[in-house]
């Protein structure tokens, strides 16, 4: 009720658009009026107000919500009512014929076990396919049937997910079989619904108590029957257990309440039947039904409503294959077939002015159109096309009016539905041919589909439909056979499309055809008569190598076979065929056609949107990409990569995206910061940037990107492993690189902060906390794992660990590699531990390890000026040496992980 | 009260039970004995046996035509049935009870609620005992199957045989399959035995209602034809496969028209019986006829397979004949599982039993791009390798390969990320098997809605269950749900060779 009613509630511009900016601080500078705006309203209250004033007023609101006008509001209101008019008439209605013959053979089953007396319970088994939608439809129709029968009985559907316990199934079939008649006969039966229960001096039955429904049916009006039908609409999902239970149950009353139960059967009723008890099973009646197979009913819908005579709107070829694919490849049922046709029927409607040009018969005249769909129709590529085709084929003067002469144009117009028609009809003539040939194994879908997009043209070489060679090489007696169906095609024409027999249309194919097939009949005799076999020149082997020896040399020769005049006849004959066939056998894509917008919808997208939506893409993709949604002038040229004017939710996503599978909070905070800090160009002071980074991490949050881990403390988990791939943009990289190293010294600051009590501490500290970019090997690349990462772990080497780090780097040994590192130096065997680790640090570049008479002292007491410089130098050498061998900056990032 | 004090009922109800009811004679008297007010009435009383032996037929028939009998000599008698597998709780059972004996009693005070076995026996106390009876009434409370009971409390036995110490004119009957030793915790309970019928005991049953006559044959020559009939099928079957009378009756029902299909054709007589029986000698060696199907009627529909046939699956049907017997019917449904599924829903399957049964550390091994462009397969190896058992053993410590354990619980979102993962690679490869060129474009066209839709169908058809507390109530599409693939190796062995997908190949032990 609620969708009706909001139904009538017109629509506010904002419901068409395609992204919505949420921007809750403009709202606080402005007054509450705005506020009270932007909170929508609450429909359901105002609908049900209003509901009883709707009725009375307008007959004209009745029929339902008008169409917007269009052209900016230009379009007449006339023109408006006939696009909805049109839709209202053009839509099919279809189908609710598919499922007839199942409903059929249920009730007669039901009917006739109702009668046999098995001392078993009826069991119906409905085998519908994988198709969890179209069942819902099936036991629909199944319900208003069993329950209009003559003898109505008790219809309660049950769904796995609605039945978790013995218990609740029972009270759901006591509550909706006891309801059913309640509902039916109206009010005054619904307190009989509540005598029932207290039936027999008061009694009170509890709610799973079968005995209650025993008594209300007793109690009931004798005519009506005393069966209960429970269907379970997927049975697969039931368990076993709770299957038996009932089963038994049922059979336990069967001597008072007659059940009869459906299954709907999404697999194979043997399946279905290793899942219960022999002793159950045994107490079962079957009958299995199979629902037509979902693609001879998609073959049907499509033929009637999609390509038959009747449908008024054509889908185009692309979106009608991706509709065909969809259902192959897809689980989607028949309905959302039909669902996304209606919706393909409102979309061109709604949304194309052009649609009222379809009305035809005088509903359509001059007045209705203005001039803004005039000038709508010269915008078309079609338009085009036959302006650009007239003026090829020198008729300047058509063309020239074409573009010109409203009126002139309008008259071309006004013969659109001829010209449609006409086209339709030379299109289904020739497929109802092209199928009745039976050459072809392509089902009749795709012949539609391939006759819209790229027309019948039967010719080998360039054809679409490439028959001409399966046509010659029939033998004589298929070939009549072919005829034969051909006359019988054109006599009988197609009910399923909707294709009546043109016999008296074609009178120049049927006359020739028919003498064909007696032409080619009188040569069958006659060749009989002479002792051959009756062949053409391209069905015979027409040539033959002949092997002839003279002079004892093999010659090879090549000879025609000799063809009898009957050949040379039956083979004109089969010419004669092939090119009346490529006559009749023949039409232009839909593309071709004039003015084939105005009846073609051939739009994916807004079906594709709709009927396959992509949340997680989606989201991904804003996120990545937010300027080009927000068309801000400032992101623009970030273009997918990392800017600091970003929204903060959109730079978080980047920077998750970077992370492993657990975020640490305060790196990501510290990155985030460096983004957009005092230093940067954005320059928020931290405590708006804190707000900004605790809004955009709980919108993460909140869209399941992260969730809080226990695994570690201050860390939130990765929820996406599967995010929008980046092609990650490489000019960014070395900028990304610079804020994951500032990130890095930020934490440092954290924690200098900590220790800010004791300030010798805290130099100590920020001194061995120093971090240290580590060297690579030449050679391969990797880094020694007992490098030293701190200052700290610097101090703390052992001799092994720098004797072999030595040795790693190529220092140890002289080698062509020793002299490439940035400052190699000598290492001869017998040095003490502090004089390897002042060597070591000279190589890695620390200062104040240059010369043994400095010491270690000018280190300790330079560390405060040392850091900056310290630290560019190595990154600088690091980045030298890289430059050198050719790596890209790509590596560097990823080595540079643990930041 | 007249008469001697032991008096047992009217003889013709026992002749005429006796004869409904063959081969039961003795258990018939023994019961009217221990339940007629006149003769040993007794308190409590077990029936038991097992499965179709006319425990609860007997003794309901019995009942009714004990307390039809006019009380004439001064004893009456009402009994009220309560059976057990129609009460779904404890409860259930005891409002039952209550409302059955108020019916029977004609009793019309207000109703109560009954919640405990107390409030049971202040019930039947108020209806029973304190209301006057007269001197030979007594009342007859049977729990058909009170075993099977559900939800039942453990003391729920040996309270319901207290009952009748309470009440003293109450006898209850407890009908059970086996009673376990000193069931009820109370002594001297007189126990009646069913026993199940022997060969002479089911020829004399099913000799009772002999078919209709066959064409050309007597009724008398039928009923022969019949008894002899049935004699083979007992000792064809009836030891080995089937021991209840239903199971047996069911066989020759079922035999029978396949048994008597000469004698219709006109080839053999209805004396010929050895002849008739070499004739039928294959159906008596086959236990299928033994089976119950749910499908009565399933020789007349024919069955054929309802599927979305896409290109692939209708190469393979063809060859594939119509399910004729249940035997090849069954072989045939875990293939047809495969052949329901369109493709999307096939590679989700697959997705979800790799991970269930790949462990989440060896995904980036076998699913990652990153190193080497191209994924790397494990698996098959190690399993092959300890298959295959030649040269030297291996460590003693062989793991299990993980196809042969159940199935882990994996996370719904990494399932999704395998299946972006291997999706492109496996839709390349079923598309080139169905000669289909379009590519790339088909590729793009698929979205979550899709795979959405396809997890609820999957789910739907139980090939994969949630797992985990919030299994009942979440969010189906929740991305930290846990599911787990709910099918085996074999199955999926085949949908991965249906779409061209080794699955062996992809799985790391």
């Amino acid at each position: 009720m609620a969708e009706n009613e909001n139904i009538s509630v017109s629509f506010e511009e904002d419901d068409h658009r395609a992204a919505f900016v949420f921007n809750p601080e403009d709202g606080q500078g402005n007054n509450t009026k705005q506020q009270q705006t932007a909170r929508p309203a609450k429909r359901r209250k105002v609908a049900k107000a209003d509901a009883p004033k709707l009725q009375s007023t307008s007959a004209a609101v009745a029929a339902g919500p008008a169409f917007p006008p269009l052209f900016n509001g230009a379009e007449s209101p006339d023109a408006v009512r006939l696009r909805r008019e049109l839709f209202e008439t053009v839509w099919p209605h279809v189908l609710r014929e598919a499922n007839r013959t199942t409903l059929d053979e249920v009730t007669a089953f039901l009917q006739q076990a109702a009668e046999a007396e098995t001392g078993k319970i009826t069991a119906g088994f409905i085998i519908t396919g994988p198709n969890i939608a179209s069942q819902g439809l099936l036991f629909e129709q199944l319900a208003e049937r069993l329950c209009t029968a003559t003898q109505a009985a008790k219809f309660v559907r049950l769904r796995a997910s609605e039945a978790p316990n013995l218990k609740a199934v029972l009270k759901r079939i006591i509550r909706d079989a006891t309801a059913t008649r309640g509902a039916a006969d109206g009010d005054g039966e619904g307190e009989d619904d509540v005598d029932a229960e207290v039936a027999q001096g008061g009694r009170k039955y509890l709610d799973y108590d079968l005995e209650a429904l025993h008594v209300f049916l007793s109690r009931q009006q004798k005519q009506q029957s005393r069966r209960v039908v429970v269907a379970f609409q997927d049975s697969e999902a039931f368990e076993s257990g709770l299957l038996t239970d009932l089963i038994t149950l049922f059979h336990s009353w069967r001597d008072r309440i007659q059940f009869d139960v459906l299954f709907g059967v999404a697999t194979s009723v043997e399946l279905f039947q290793a899942r219960l008890l022999k002793s159950t099973a045994r107490q079962l009646y079957g009958a299995q039904f199979d629902v037509v197979q979902a693609n001879s009913v998609l073959e049907s819908v499509i033929k009637s409503a999609v390509a038959g005579t009747q449908a008024g709107l054509r889908i185009g070829p692309s979106l009608l294959r991706s509709l065909v694919e969809r259902q192959q490849d897809q689980v989607a049922g028949i309905q959302v077939f039909i669902s996304s046709l209606k919706y393909a029927y409102m979309c061109h409607f709604y949304a194309n002015p052009l649609s009222v040009l379809l009305a035809g018969d005088g509903r359509l005249d001059r007045q209705l159109l203005q001039p803004e769909h005039i000038e709508a129709v010269r915008t078309l590529d079609s338009f085009q096309a036959q302006a650009e085709a007239a003026v090829g084929a020198r008729q300047l003067n058509h063309a020239q009016l074409l573009i010109e002469d409203d009126e002139y144009l309008v008259a071309q117009v006004m013969e659109l539905g001829q010209k449609r028609k006409e086209y339709l009809t030379q299109l289904l003539r020739s497929l109802h041919l092209a199928a009745s040939t039976g050459l072809s194994s392509a089902p009749f879908t795709d012949l539609y589909i391939l006759a819209l997009s790229s027309g019948i043209d039967i010719d080998q070489s360039s054809g679409t439909l490439p028959l001409e060679d399966a046509v010659k090489r029939l033998s004589p007696g298929e070939l009549i056979s072919l005829i034969d169906s051909l006359l019988s095609a054109i006599q009988t024409g197609s009910p399923e499309i909707g294709l009546e027999g043109w016999e008296s249309d074609a009178e120049e194919f049927v006359g020739p055809l028919t003498d064909l097939r007696d032409e080619i009949e009188g040569l069958i005799e006659r060749s009989k008569s002479n002792g051959t076999a009756l062949k053409s020149k391209y069905s015979a082997q027409s040539r033959v190598m002949r092997t002839t020896v003279v002079a004892q040399k093999v010659q090879l020769s090549q000879d025609s076979a000799t063809l009898t005049d009957e050949d040379k006849a039956f083979t004109k004959a089969v010419d004669t065929l092939l090119g009346l066939l490529s006559q009749n056998l023949h039409c232009d894509p839909v593309d071709n056609l004039f003015l084939h917008e105005v009846w073609v919808f051939d739009s994916k997208s807004p079906y594709r949107d709709v009927f396959v939506p992509r949340p997680g893409a989606t989201f991904g993709r804003a996120l990545a990409r937010p300027h080009d949604y927000l068309a801000c002038a400032c992101c623009a040229q970030a273009n997918g990569g990392l800017e600091s004017t970003l929204p903060t939710t959109a730079i978080l996503y980047h920077l998750y995206l970077e992370a492993g599978a657990l975020l640490n909070v305060a790196d990501l905070w510290s990155a985030y910061y460096a983004l957009v800090g005092d230093e940067s160009d954005v320059g928020l002071d931290e405590r708006s940037a804190l707000v900004c980074f605790y809004r955009g991490l709980a919108e993460l949050g909140t869209m399941g990107f992260v969730k809080p881990s226990k695994k570690k403390a201050d860390h939130v988990a990765k929820l996406k492993h599967w995010t929008v791939v980046q092609r990650r943009p490489k000019a960014n990289s070395g900028r990304d690189y610079y804020i994951l190293l500032l990130a890095a010294t930020r934490r440092l600051q954290h924690n200098t902060r900590r220790a800010a009590t004791n300030p010798a501490f805290h130099a100590k500290l920020s001194q061995m906390t120093l971090q240290l970019a580590p060297l690579v090997q030449l050679t391969t690349g990797a880094i020694h794992p007992s490098f030293p990462r701190t200052l700290l772990a610097f101090w703390l080497l052992t001799d092994a660990q720098l004797d072999a780090l030595a040795h790693f780097y190529h220092q140890r040994t002289p080698g062509p590699w020793t002299r490439q590192y940035p400052c190699p130096v000598s290492w001869p065997a017998g040095l003490g531990l502090e004089e390897k680790r002042r060597k070591l640090g000279r190589f890695i570049g620390l200062r104040g390890c240059d010369s043994p008479s400095l010491g270690v002292v000018v280190l300790e007491n330079g560390v405060g000026e040392m850091l900056g410089r310290t630290e560019e130098e190595i990154v600088e050498g690091a980045r030298r040496e890289r430059v050198r061998r050719g790596e890209e900056v790509e590596e560097v990032r990823r080595k540079m992980g643990w930041f | 009260m007249s008469g001697s004090l032991f008096q047992l009922p009217d003889e013709l109800i026992l002749t005429t039970l006796a004869q409904t009811f063959p081969c039961r004679e003795a258990q018939i008297r023994a019961l009217s004995t221990l339940l007629y007010p006149g003769a040993a009435p007794c308190r409590n009383l077990v029936i038991y046996g097992t499965e179709a032996t006319g425990k609860s037929a007997i003794t309901a028939a019995l009942l009714t035509r004990l307390s039809d009998q006019p009380a004439d000599d001064g004893f009456s008698l009402q009994y009220a049935v309560v059976n057990s597998a129609e009460c779904i709780t404890a409860r259930h059972l005891y409002e039952s009870v209550v409302g059955k004996v108020a019916d029977a009693l004609a009793w019309d005070g207000p109703p109560s609620r009954c919640e405990t076995v107390s409030q049971l026996t202040v019930e039947l106390a108020k209806m029973l005992k304190y209301t006057t009876r007269p001197d030979g009434f007594r009342f007859v409370l049977v729990f058909d199957g009170i075993d099977r009971q559900r939800d039942a409390p453990h003391t729920l036995l040996p309270a319901l045989a207290r009952l009748s110490e309470i009440i003293p004119s109450l006898t209850t009957v407890f009908i059970v399959t086996s009673p376990p030793p000193h069931f009820l915790l109370t002594s001297s309970v007189p126990h009646l035995h069913f026993p199940t019928y022997t060969k002479p005991d089911f020829i004399s049953i099913l000799s009772v209602s002999p078919p209709p006559a066959l064409p050309n044959t007597t009724a008398q020559e039928t009923a022969d034809l019949w008894a002899r009939f049935t004699a083979a099928v007992h000792d064809a079957l009836a030891r080995a496969a089937s021991r209840t009378l239903p199971s047996f009756t069911h066989a020759c029902t079922a035999l029978w028209p396949r048994f008597t299909g000469p004698i219709h054709a006109g080839t053999h007589t209805a004396r010929e019986f050895s002849k008739l029986l070499v004739a039928a000698r294959v159906h008596f060696q086959d236990e299928r006829l033994l089976d119950p199907g749910v499908l009565a009627l399933a020789l007349t529909t024919t069955t054929t397979t309802t599927t979305i046939i896409t290109p692939t699956q209708q190469q393979q049907q063809q060859p594939k004949k119509e399910p004729n017997n249940t035997t090849t019917a069954m072989a045939n449904a875990g293939a047809d599982l495969a052949h329901l599924l369109p493709t999307t829903p096939r590679l989700l399957l697959l997705a979800c039993y790799l991970a269930s049964h790949n462990a989440t550390k060896t995904d980036l091994t076998l699913f990652s791009t990153h190193h080497h462009g191209r994924r790397r397969r494990g698996g098959g190896l190690s399993v092959s390798g300890g298959g295959r058992g030649r040269g030297r053993p291996r460590s003693k410590h062989r793991k299990i390969a993980r196809k042969l354990l159940g199935a882990h619980a994996f996370v719904l979102e990494r399932m999704l990320a395998i299946f972006a993962a291997v999706r492109g690679e496996w839709e390349s490869l079923s598309l080139s098997q169905q000669q289909q060129q379009q590519g790339e474009e088909v590729l793009l066209q698929k979205g979550d809605a899709d795979i959405g839709m396809a997890i609820a169908t999957l789910a739907s058809l139980r090939l994969l269950v949630r797992v985990g507390g919030t299994a009942a109530g979440g969010d189906a599409m929740d991305c930290g749900g846990k599911w787990r693939v709910n099918v085996g190796w074999e199955v999926i062995r085949g949908l991965g060779r249906g779409v061209g997908v080794e699955v062996e190949e992809w799985l790391i032990d």
